[in-house]
C-alpha cells in the first residue's frame, strides 16, 4: 500500500510538469492572441464598407441575435418583421438563452466563439463584465443621437465610449389598488409623495388579519425594491464601497414589516412569491415595482387572472428635498459582437432596435422603449387598459433616472455581497448594522 | 416457549420499526404525488387531504404547454442513454484488459484512474469548462456526454468484479481458439450482468439526474436538460405548486423504472464489486 | 554450424516472442484506449490544468491576456471572509452529516439483513430518496418544510409549539444548516445502507455461533463480532461519505440558496460564483485546490488505515 502511495504521488509529480508546460504554452498563445482579436473588428469595418455597397445591391445576410424568453416577450417578432420589411435581403435569427442566467449564458457563448452578431444586454453587471472582456463593439463613433436617450448612454458610457444601445428602459412606480382606497376610506397617492408620506400613506390602508388582510405597501424580495430609496437624493451610489447611508431606509422597511404594514420577507422569499400574485389577490393596497408590469396587469385584468381591476400609479415616492419624478430605472439594451463577421449590417439593426423606429414598435406592445418622446409617452398610455386618470398618464414621465446599478466594472461582485446583506437583513440573519457592516468590507476589499 | 414468544416479539418490534421508517422515507413522494393532482391553493390546505377528493389530472396535461417538457425529456433521454452505453462499453473494455491481460504499462495507466476516482468533479470543474470552451463544445449534448461517458468509477468497478472471475476460464477460451475479443464478447459480458446493472443504475441515475454538469454548459434552451427545465419551471412558476409537482413527478419516473427493474442484481452488484471497502 | 545455428534459432524465437509481445500489448491497448482516451483528456488534462490555473489570473476573455499570478490567488483567499465562512460551513456541514448518515445507515443495514419478509420491498423503499432527482426532491422538501403553510409547521403548531422554526429560513445557523444535514441523511442513508449490507453479508456467520455459545447478548454480539468485522466497510463509508459531503453544492443551492445572508454558503458555491459570476477563473481554481486538498487528506488518511488494518 505504502509502495502504491509512493507512485501515486509521484505520478501526480509528473502531471504537474506537464501542466507547467501545457499552461506555459497556452500562455503564450493566449497572450500572443488580443492584439489580433482587437485588430479584427477594425479589418471587418473596412471589409465591410465594402460589403455596405454589395449588401444594398442586395446580398443576402443572416444576423444571429441572442434574447431572452421569445415566448414570453411580445416586441422581438414585430421589430424583426418592420426591420425586414424594409431590408428583404436580411435574415434575422433569434437564439433563446433563457432569462434565468442570460449573462453568464450570453458570455459563455461569446468565449466560445458563437456565431451570434446581436446580442441582447440584460443588466449592467453583465455589460461591466462584456465590456471588461471585449466582447462588444464600440457604438461611440456610430453616429448615435444620445441625447434622446434621457441620460442613460451617458451612464453607461466607459472612458468616453458605450458598447451598447438602451432599447427599452424602465422606471420604478408605485401601483395601487382603488378599490382598496375607497374601501379604507383613504386619499390616493399622489404624484408628488415624500417617503414619509408613502410610509404614513401605507399604515393608514393597512386593514383587516388572517386571509383577508390588506397589507398596505408590498415589498418584493428584491434588494431594489425597498433598499434602493436610499440613493435617490443623488448624494450616494451602491458602488461608492460605504453604506450607512441605507440605515435610515432598512430601519423604515424593516419598522413596516414588524408592525404588519407589509409582508414579511423571509416568508415571501420562503415561498417564492411572486409580486404580481400579490397585486392581482388585492392583498396589498400599493406597490412599487417597475414599469415593466403595467402590460402584464393590463392583460390579466382583460384574462380576469388580477383582481385588482380598478387600479392606477403614480410617480416614485422622493426623500424630503428632492423634486418629484426622482426615480430609479434600469435598461435593457442591443450591441454587436466584436467579433462578427457581419459588423455593420449587425450594427445597422441595432440602430433601427434602439432607434424612434423601434422605439414606436417596443411602445405598441405595451414596453417602455429607451427613447420616450411624446409620442412614444402618448401611444403608450392610449394602451387599452391603462387607467384613464390623469396622475397615471403622468407618472409616466420622469425628472431623473438613476440606474439600479451604475456602471463599474466589479458591478456584479458588489451587487451579490449586497444582495447577501439584503437577505441577512431582511430575514433578521443580522441586525442593520451588522448588513451594513458587512456591505462595507466586503464592497471595500473588493475596491482594493 | 417463552423463548419462541420472545422472538417473534422481537421480530414484530423490527416490522413496526421497518415500517415506521419507510413511512418516513417515503412520506415526500406520496406528498408530491397527492400535491401533483390538487389545484393550487388546496395543495396546502389544512387539514390534509391524502387522496384528493377532486383529482386533477389537468396538471399532468398543462405541464407539457407550460414549458418544452418533451425537449427537455428528450435532450435528457438521447444523454443518458448514449453515456450510459459508452460507459458500460468503453468500461467494461479497459477493465477486462486491466483485469486479464499482462501489457507494459498496466500498472501506471492503472494507477492514473485509481488515483482520480476520488477526486471530485468539482475540483477541476473550472479548467475543463475552459478547455471544452476552447473546443467549441459549449452549449451542445456532446460536451456532457464527453464528461460523463468516461468516469474511472466505471472502469475500477467492472475490474473489481472481473477480478473474481477464475483466470482459469480464459486460459481455457483462449485454448479453444477464442480471440480476447471473443472471450470478453462470450464469456465475460454474460457472467458480469451484476455489475453491468450496477454500473447502469449509477450511470443512468446520476447522468437523469444531473444538475451542476448541464447548468455550466447547456444554455439554449432547446438544448436544456429535464432537471435545468424543471428548476427553470420552479423560477417561473413558483406558486404552481401543484404543476410543479407533477413535473416532478414525471422527472422521476424514468430513474423508478430503471431502478426497479434491476435493483435485484445491485446487492450482489456492490457486493462483488468491493465497493464495501 | 552447431554454434552458429543455435544464436540463430534463438534469436528467431526472440524474435517472435518479442512480436507476440508486442501484439499482446496492442490487443491490450485496443481494450483500453476507447476508454482511456476519453478519461485523459476529459478529466486528467483537467485536473493537472486545475493545479496551473490557480496560479494564474484570467477572466476568460480571448482578448485579455493571461497572467501569472504566483500565490496572489492564495493570500486573497484568506483574506476573503467570504471563503473562510465558506470553508467552516462546509467542514461543519461534513463533520455532522457523515456520523448521523452512518449511524442511520447502519441501523437501517442491521434490520434488513435478518430474514424477514419483504425484505426487498423494504431496501427499495429506503434507496428510493437516493436515486431520485435533486431538483424534484428539494422542490417537495421546500414545500414540507415551508415555514408559513407547510405541513410540518402546520403539525408543530398543532402540538403547541410556539416561535415555530422558520428552517432552511432561520436566522438561526444551526436550524437552516440542520434542515440541510437532515435532507442529507434522508437523501443518502439508502446509498450506504447498501454498502453496509454487502458488509454485513462477508460477516463469517461463524462467529456469531462462537458468541452465542459464549453467552453473548444481541447487544455484546453487535459491538464485539459486527462492528469489528464491519471496520473497512465503515472506514469505506466514512471516506465517501465525507467527499460527498466537502463537494456539496445543488443541496445548498436548493434548499437554502445559502441564504440566509449568506450564512449557508459553501465552498462548491463560491467556487461556482467566483469563476461563472466574476469571471475571476484563476481564484476560482485556488478554491478548488483547496477542496482538492481537503479532500487529499481524506484520501490518505484512507490509504493509511487500509494498510495498517491489513498488517
Amino acid at each position: 500500500m505504502k509502495k502504491m502511495l509512493k507512485r501515486t504521488l509521484s505520478l501526480m509529480l509528473a502531471l504537474l510538469m506537464v501542466a507547467g508546460l501545457a499552461a506555459c504554452g497556452n500562455n503564450a498563445e493566449q497572450t500572443s492572441n488580443p492584439p489580433a482579436a482587437n485588430s479584427q473588428p477594425a479589418e471587418n469595418n473596412n471589409n465591410n464598407n465594402n460589403n455596405d455597397n454589395q449588401q444594398s445591391a442586395g446580398e443576402e445576410v443572416t444576423l444571429k441575435w441572442a434574447v431572452w424568453d421569445i415566448n414570453l416577450t411580445t416586441y422581438y417578432q414585430p421589430l424583426i418583421d418592420a426591420y425586414v420589411a424594409d431590408h428583404p435581403n436580411v435574415k434575422i435569427e433569434m437564439v433563446d438563452l433563457g432569462s434565468s442566467d442570460y449573462q453568464n449564458a450570453l458570455i459563455t457563448q461569446l468565449t466560445g466563439n458563437a456565431d451570434l452578431d446581436v446580442v441582447c444586454v440584460k443588466d449592467i453587471p453583465g455589460y461591466a463584465n462584456l465590456v471588461k472582456g471585449g466582447y462588444l463593439s464600440d457604438l461611440s463613433g456610430a453616429g448615435i443621437d444620445s441625447s434622446l436617450y434621457g441620460g442613460t448612454i451617458e451612464q453607461i458610457t466607459v472612458d468616453g465610449k458605450f458598447y451598447a444601445l438602451p432599447f427599452r428602459s424602465d422606471h420604478w412606480v408605485v401601483y395601487y389598488n382603488k378599490a382598496l382606497f375607497d374601501a379604507a376610506g383613504v386619499d390616493y397617492p399622489t404624484n408628488d409623495m415624500t417617503i414619509a408620506e408613502y410610509d404614513a400613506l401605507a399604515r393608514q390602508v393597512t386593514s383587516g388579519t388572517g386571509a383577508g388582510k390588506v397589507y398596505g405597501s408590498h415589498f418584493h424580495t428584491w434588494r431594489s425594491a425597498p433598499s434602493l430609496f436610499a440613493v435617490l437624493d443623488g448624494q450616494h451610489t451602491v458602488v461608492d464601497g460605504s453604506y450607512d447611508f441605507m440605515k435610515s431606509t432598512y430601519e423604515w422597511v424593516l419598522a413596516e414589516q414588524n408592525d404588519g404594514i407589509c409582508q414579511d420577507y423571509g416568508t415571501l422569499k420562503a415561498t417564492q412569491t411572486h409580486y404580481s400574485g400579490v397585486f392581482f389577490n388585492q392583498q396589498c393596497a400599493m406597490m412599487n415595482m417597475g414599469s415593466w408590469f403595467i402590460p402584464t396587469q393590463i392583460e390579466k385584468v382583460k384574462s380576469g387572472e388580477s383582481l385588482a381591476t380598478n387600479w392606477g400609479i403614480v410617480k416614485y415616492p422622493h426623500p424630503e428635498g428632492v423634486a418629484a419624478g426622482t426615480t430609479l430605472g434600469t435598461i435593457t439594451s442591443v450591441a454587436v459582437n466584436a467579433a462578427s463577421a457581419k459588423q455593420d449590417a449587425a450594427l445597422d439593426f441595432v440602430k433601427f432596435v434602439g432607434g424612434e423606429q423601434g422605439a414606436e414598435i417596443i411602445a405598441k406592445t405595451g414596453t417602455f422603449p429607451a427613447i420616450k418622446s411624446d409620442a412614444v409617452l402618448d401611444e403608450l398610455a392610449k394602451m387599452d387598459g391603462f387607467p384613464t386618470d390623469e396622475a397615471s398618464k403622468e407618472a409616466l414621465s420622469t425628472t431623473q433616472v438613476y440606474l439600479e446599478m451604475p456602471m463599474h466594472d466589479k458591478a456584479a461582485d458588489i451587487e451579490g455581497v449586497l444582495n447577501e446583506a439584503h437577505d441577512g437583513i431582511m430575514t433578521g440573519a443580522m441586525t442593520i448594522d451588522e448588513g451594513i457592516q458587512k456591505m462595507n468590507n466586503e464592497v471595500s476589499a473588493l475596491l482594493g | 416457549m417463552k423463548e419462541k414468544s420472545g422472538v417473534t416479539g422481537g421480530k414484530i418490534a423490527v416490522y413496526v420499526i421497518l415500517i415506521l421508517l419507510s413511512i418516513l422515507t417515503i412520506i415526500p413522494f406520496a406528498w408530491m404525488l397527492s400535491a401533483s393532482l390538487k389545484l393550487n391553493k388546496d395543495v396546502f390546505a389544512w387539514p390534509m387531504e391524502w387522496i384528493p377528493s377532486n383529482p386533477q389530472w389537468q396538471n399532468y396535461v398543462n405541464i407539457w404547454t407550460k414549458i418544452p417538457l418533451l425537449k427537455f425529456i428528450s435532450n435528457t433521454a438521447i444523454l443518458t442513454v448514449v453515456v450510459t452505453l459508452l460507459q458500460l462499453l468503453t468500461s467494461s473494455f479497459a477493465a477486462y484488459a486491466f483485469a486479464k491481460l499482462r501489457f507494459r504499462g498496466r500498472n501506471l495507466l492503472f494507477l492514473g484512474y485509481i488515483a482520480t476516482i476520488a477526486m471530485p468533479w468539482q475540483v477541476y470543474m473550472v479548467p475543463q469548462f475552459l478547455m471544452m470552451s476552447g473546443m467549441g463544445l459549449n452549449d451542445k449534448l456532446l460536451a456532457m456526454i464527453c464528461l460523463q461517458a468516461f468516469s474511472a468509477f466505471g472502469v475500477f468497478l467492472m475490474k473489481q468484479f472481473y477480478d473474481g472471475i477464475p483466470d482459469e476460464l480464459c486460459e481455457a477460451a483462449r485454448i479453444d481458439g477464442l480471440s480476447e475479443y471473443g472471450i470478453w464478447r462470450r464469456i465475460m459480458l454474460p457472467l458480469s450482468k451484476p455489475s453491468l446493472a450496477t454500473l447502469t443504475i449509477f450511470t443512468f441515475v446520476n447522468t437523469w439526474n444531473d444538475f451542476l454538469g448541464p447548468l455550466l454548459y447547456l444554455h439554449t434552451e432547446s438544448k436544456k436538460t429535464l432537471q435545468l427545465g424543471l428548476r427553470m419551471f420552479i423560477g417561473q412558476y413558483s406558486a404552481e405548486y401543484g404543476l410543479i409537482m407533477a413535473a416532478s413527478v414525471v422527472a422521476l419516473i424514468p430513474v423508478l423504472i430503471v431502478f426497479l427493474a434491476l435493483q435485484k442484481y445491485f446487492v450482489q452488484g456492490i457486493a462483488s464489486s468491493g465497493l464495501k471497502g | 554450424m552447431q554454434t552458429t545455428q543455435r544464436p540463430a534459432a534463438s534469436e528467431a524465437v526472440v524474435r517472435s516472442r518479442k512480436k507476440r509481445e508486442l501484439v499482446k500489448n496492442l490487443v491490450a491497448y485496443s481494450f483500453i484506449a476507447p476508454n482511456f482516451v476519453g478519461f485523459a483528456v476529459f478529466t486528467l488534462v483537467p485536473m493537472v490544468m486545475a493545479v496551473a490555473l490557480a496560479f494564474l489570473s484570467w477572466d476568460g476573455s480571448n482578448n485579455n491576456p493571461i497572467t501569472f499570478a504566483g500565490f496572489q490567488n492564495f493570500i486573497d483567499l484568506f483574506q476573503d471572509p467570504k471563503f473562510t465562512q465558506a470553508l467552516v460551513n462546509t467542514v461543519a456541514y461534513a463533520v455532522i452529516t457523515v456520523p448521523l448518515t452512518m449511524a442511520a445507515s447502519l441501523g437501517l443495514a442491521i434490520l434488513l439483513n435478518q430474514k424477514i419478509h419483504a425484505r426487498n420491498f423494504f431496501r427499495t423503499m429506503m434507496f428510493f430518496p437516493y436515486v431520485a432527482s435533486m431538483v424534484a426532491v428539494t422542490a417537495v422538501w421546500n414545500m414540507l418544510f415551508n415555514p408559513s403553510m407547510g405541513p410540518v409547521n402546520m403539525i408543530l403548531s398543532g402540538l403547541g409549539v410556539e416561535n415555530l422554526p422558520r428552517w432552511s429560513a432561520d436566522p438561526n445557523w444551526f436550524i437552516c444548516m440542520g434542515t440541510v444535514i437532515l435532507f442529507s441523511i434522508w437523501k443518502f442513508m439508502g446509498y450506504y445502507m447498501i454498502i453496509y449490507l454487502a458488509g454485513l453479508q462477508g460477516v463469517n456467520p461463524d462467529l456469531y455461533e462462537a458468541a452465542a455459545l459464549d453467552g453473548a447478548n444481541p447487544w455484546q454480539k453487535f459491538w464485539y463480532v459486527t462492528m469489528p468485522q464491519l471496520r473497512p466497510t465503515t472506514f469505506f463509508v466514512t471516506v465517501m461519505l465525507t467527499i460527498q459531503c466537502f463537494k456539496v453544492y445543488d443541496i445548498f443551492l436548493m434548499i437554502t440558496n445559502f441564504g440566509p445572508g449568506g450564512k449557508t454558503r459553501v465552498l462548491v458555491g463560491n467556487i461556482y460564483e467566483a469563476a461563472f459570476t466574476s469571471r475571476n477563473f484563476g481564484y476560482a481554481s485556488a478554491m478548488a485546490m483547496v477542496l482538492f486538498i481537503l479532500v487529499l487528506i481524506v484520501t490518505l488518511i484512507q490509504f493509511r488505515g487500509e494498510s495498517s488494518m491489513k498488517e
